[in-house]
């Protein structure tokens, strides 16, 4: 979800006239944004899907595609969904405004424009895109931790999981709970136990890979994506993390270690709500075998035993 | 909005340095605009006609003329009303006319 400042803002300009390429382009420069065009509805949805621009601006009376069925397909391709479309045209009435905005423009502005108005309104709907994209990217993010959260596990997972279905790709699937983890709470308190959270957070990011997803699945359990791992390789990852996390020292229970335990599962065939279950069922095995452990879907004994 | 009929039509940008070259080009090629919408009108290719008006009606506000927009919307309003051959040439003549007048 790019945050992109709204001084290196793209703007493409949708229009079948000439003249208002030159005009936009003389007119919006100053501002620093870089200025795209399309001169016609199907060039512009082509061009907007290839590389979504920060805004777009849309002419309604263009031959052929015109400006509303140009928005109504930007609208249902993914893509350029939430890309903020500014309509422009020459015809003022009312319907034709509602039209445009019902069909999910941001604005709209009657030609002949008023070039510091037009400006004032691009400003505008880049800085609302900015804070919306700010607040999508939040809803996916714990707050505690930093990790991605429940939300965006969800998302991400039956993605990652169908693609590398298709590519005949590995991936493996890693559930952590961190062991007695209520009875640390009750015995130190919640912010002795929020500590302990927002470190094995840190511990988990500074070993899993670039391309691994760590996620807060919800109280002290975890839940890491890891994409062309198979088990073996996520349960070699997920013993450092074992390791790291016995070897921290406390400063409010300087004599109380703290553990996880670890189940890995591969995503195969069986599809994602299996491999989550699997994953579940190894961490399982894992807590009953005596905890601060990693057990690999399958595996009856515990393989790697505390160190 | 007083328009005399011998008067220059200048655009109302012309001491914006952002805007000089651009209305030196649209100047220069208005002559070529003036010819096609002669040629359109004469061949009764109305609907190229009446997409050269709509197009003249939303740029020239942009680069300062907006008395030309205004005819250019008049012949754009007549030729989508379906008006009489007369009332059309008494608008492209119209429109012609201001054309002439235009100067960078």
């Amino acid at each position: 979800m790019p945050t992109t400042p709204q001084t290196s803002a793209t703007i493409l300009v949708i229009d079948d006239s000439p003249d208002i390429h030159r005009l936009m382009g003389a007119r919006l420069r100053s501002e620093g944004w870089t200025i795209l065009g399309a001169s016609s509805g199907e060039e512009g949805i082509e061009c907007a899907i290839a590389a979504p621009p920060n805004l777009i601006i849309l002419d309604i009376d263009m031959p052929e595609l015109d400006g509303f069925e140009t928005l109504r397909r930007l609208k249902i391709n993914p893509a350029t969904l939430p890309v903020p479309v500014i309509v422009v045209s020459a015809n003022t009435a009312p319907q034709d405004k509602v039209m445009g905005l019902e069909l999910g423009a941001v604005d709209y502005v009657a030609k002949p424009f008023d070039f510091s108005e037009l400006r004032a309104r691009i400003r505008a709907a880049l800085r609302t895109q900015r804070l919306l994209d700010m607040l999508a990217k939040r809803a996916h993010i714990d707050g505690l931790t930093g990790l991605w959260n429940r939300a965006h596990f969800d998302a991400r997972f039956h993605e990652l999981a169908a693609g590398a279905q298709r590519a005949g790709q590995p991936l493996s699937l890693a559930m952590c709970d961190l062991d007695r983890f209520k009875s640390i709470n009750d015995t130190f308190g919640h912010p002795a136990g929020d500590v302990i959270l927002q470190r094995f957070a840190e511990i988990l990011s500074s070993i899993v890979r670039e391309s691994d997803v760590a996620c807060r699945f919800g109280g002290e359990e975890f839940v890491v994506i890891l994409p062309g791992a198979i088990p073996e390789q996520a349960a070699e990852v997920m013993e450092r993390v074992r390791a790291e996390l016995r070897e921290q020292r406390w400063t409010r229970h300087p004599e109380r270690a703290v553990t996880a335990s670890f189940g890995v599962a591969p995503v195969d065939e069986r599809g994602a709500e299996a491999a989550l279950a699997a994953a579940d069922a190894a961490l399982y095995v894992a807590k009953s075998s005596g905890r601060n452990r990693v057990v690999i879907s399958g595996e009856r004994a515990a393989l790697r035993q505390a160190g | 909005m007083a328009e005399r009929d011998n008067e220059a039509l200048r655009s109302i940008y012309r001491d914006d340095p952002e805007m000089a070259e651009l209305i030196e080009l649209f100047v220069g090629e208005l002559p070529e605009r003036v010819r096609a919408l002669r040629e359109f009108f004469d061949a009764g290719d109305l609907a190229s006609l009446q997409r050269l008006a709509h197009q003249l009606r939303g740029a020239s506000g942009g680069y300062g003329f907006e008395p030309l927009g205004f005819r250019a919307e008049q012949l754009e309003s007549a030729l989508k009303a379906d008006a009489d051959a007369e009332v059309v040439r008494k608008r492209v003549d119209e429109l012609i006319a201001l054309c002439s007048r235009v100067a960078a």
